[in-house]
């Protein structure tokens, strides 16, 4: 009886963990609220096509071999902001929020500019210059 | 001597004048090491990097009842965190609660209330953009203040009782988790598994609180599974969350020799606890409702093994609604006001064996009504004043060990005054 509900407990646990381990595989399977793009880093530049933006002002970027996004977001005046979503509390990667972008380590959060809204973080997002070039936006890791 | 000082001191102005001129303070070698939250010299990229910070609360309350008040310098809470490369990092998190903590012989005039531990000590891994590993002592994701429990983080002086009686807040144990984001969809998933709580030291008015490891020669005999999923959907977060878990960390031997039955085993005397929540924010105005409910099939054995009268069911709910008054000025300053409706019961399920021995305690079914003020000057600093209504079930005479009027009649109403701060950096 005891080894049953041993069996019986290890199975429930190894479904539990290959839950966990699937759930990234079920991306998808809804409309995102942002689109990503995967892209490598060439020259300090990472480069991005302005159509990306079609479906939405959010494009989180995904540079190969980064341990963090950059969220490209086209403002109202068609010029672009791009911040490293890194908490600047204690290098957290920050999650995406209706308001802007959170924190879920100590509950810091920022607004859309990047700028801190509630602590413990106390300074502003990384940001990146972006310019134009034919019909392509090129963040400039560099700098 | 006069010339040897005046050497030192021009010394010092030219290397004054040399960082003045880049633009950067002089710091010693020592202090090169050391980021704080306050150093914005280095620009968020470097590849490692020691990060001091922390957070803190202080309180008054005053009890009508027993006419009693009450201030504490209740946390004071250190983190230290080093990113070793930007894959590996340590976070530790260690709390001094209420001020001091001296042994008899300390010139200290009082022993103290206080005591020193840590509440987090975790490795984090970060596997990509999206999923990192952690392993150590950490406060896993079960409702709301749990994983974020800083005082900036919620209202009220008090943390939420729901969230300090069922759900033991700051709960903390040691093991592995996996957190992440899903790729294209705004869902955050995280699963852990620990040591398991000890059902030895469970005690019937402080529900699970007691059982937890606390990362301090817990058992691992028995372990714990636990899960979250978060979802964002416009204005609103709903959050999921679950933990299943062995409560006997004895051997088997020892276990059969208490003779009530006890299952042993990672998963042997298993507790179930089940949390949903929502969160809403818009425009100023937030809310919050949560809800959890704890079963504890075998809570029976438990009281015959130990005398330890803990239900077989418990649950907790609230709902919070809030108002940011500043958030039309275009300032980061806040005035919030809010009120909170709190509901739990500790002995909501008790089974029949309590029952027939009259332990059934009328005063674990509480109701709260909070309401209060958070004024934020900066984002990190929080000033609070809050009233707090409570209600309880009938006290239980069968288990009244100091009956009036050697202690004061109970009351089944009280009121509580707290003012207190916070911070966080």
């Amino acid at each position: 009886m005891q080894r049953r509900n041993f069996i019986r407990s290890s199975c429930n646990a190894c479904l539990l963990l290959a839950t966990g381990f699937l759930l990234p595989t079920l991306s998808g399977c809804g409309p995102g609220a942002y689109q990503v793009f995967n892209t490598d880093v060439k020259d300090d530049r990472l480069t991005i096509p302005v159509g990306t933006f079609a479906k939405g002002p959010l494009v989180l970027v995904r540079p190969k071999g980064w341990f963090y996004s950059i969220a490209l977001r086209k403002k109202e005046d068609n010029t672009y902001t791009a911040l490293l979503l890194k908490c600047t509390h204690q290098d957290n990667q920050l999650t995406t929020s209706p308001d802007g972008y959170s924190c879920s380590l100590h509950g810091s959060t920022y607004n859309k500019e990047g700028r801190v809204t509630k602590g413990p973080a106390e300074r502003a997002l990384k940001t990146y210059p972006v310019t134009i070039e034919a019909d392509q936006l090129i963040i400039h890791t560099k700098a | 001597m006069k010339r040897i000082l005046t050497v030192l001191a021009a010394s010092t102005l030219t290397m004054t004048g040399i960082y003045a001129q880049q633009g950067q303070p002089y710091r010693t070698p020592a202090q090169k090491l050391v980021l704080t939250s306050e150093d914005s010299l280095n620009n968020n990229t470097a590849k490692n990097k020691t990060v001091i910070s922390g957070y803190g609360s202080a309180f008054y309350q005053r009890d009508f009842n027993q006419h009693q008040a009450t201030v504490s310098l209740d946390r004071l809470v250190l983190f230290v965190g080093h990113s070793f490369n930007e894959k590996i990092s340590l976070f530790t998190e260690l709390e001094v609660e209420n001020a001091i903590i001296a042994g008899v012989n300390s010139d200290e005039p009082t022993s103290g209330r206080g005591s020193v531990a840590m509440e987090q000590a975790f490795l984090k891994f970060n596997l990509n953009a999206r999923q990192y590993l952690v392993a150590g002592l950490f406060t896993p994701r079960i409702g709301i203040t749990n994983e974020n429990h800083l005082p900036v983080n919620f209202n009220g002086v008090e943390r939420p009782i729901v969230e300090q009686l069922v759900i033991p807040t700051t709960w903390r144990e040691i093991g592995v988790g996996l957190y992440g984001t899903l790729d294209r969809l705004p869902l955050n998933y995280s699963i852990a598994i620990m040591n398991g709580l000890n059902s030895a030291n469970f005690h019937h008015d402080s529900g699970l609180g007691e059982g937890e490891g606390l990362g301090s020669n817990a058992s691992a005999n028995n372990l714990a599974i636990t899960a979250s999923a978060q979802y964002r959907i416009s204005d609103f977060k709903f959050q999921l969350s679950g933990y299943m878990g062995g409560t006997v960390g004895l051997s088997k031997r020892s276990a059969d020799s208490l003779n009530v039955g006890l299952q042993t085993g990672a998963f042997g005397t298993p507790l179930y606890l089940g949390e949903f929540d929502v969160q809403y924010a818009k425009n100023g105005f937030s809310a919050k409702a949560l809800g959890t409910y704890i079963a504890y099939p075998d809570a029976d054995r438990i009281y015959r093994a130990y005398a330890k009268s803990i239900g077989s069911g418990m649950y907790g709910a609230y709902l919070e609604l809030a108002y940011d008054w500043l958030h039309t000025k275009g300032t980061p300053k806040q005035f919030i006001t809010f009120a909170r409706a709190e509901a739990l019961d500790l002995n909501a399920q008790l089974p029949a064996l309590q029952k027939q021995e009259d332990q059934l305690d009328g005063t674990l079914k509480q109701r709260h009504i909070i309401a209060g003020i958070s004024y934020f000057p900066i984002p990190n600093v929080v000033i609070k004043a809050d009233v707090r209504l409570a209600h309880t079930g009938e006290q239980n005479p069968a288990l009244v060990i100091n009956p009036p009027p050697n202690a004061l009649p109970y009351k089944q109403n009280n009121q509580f005054l707290n003012i207190g701060f916070g911070y966080s950096f």
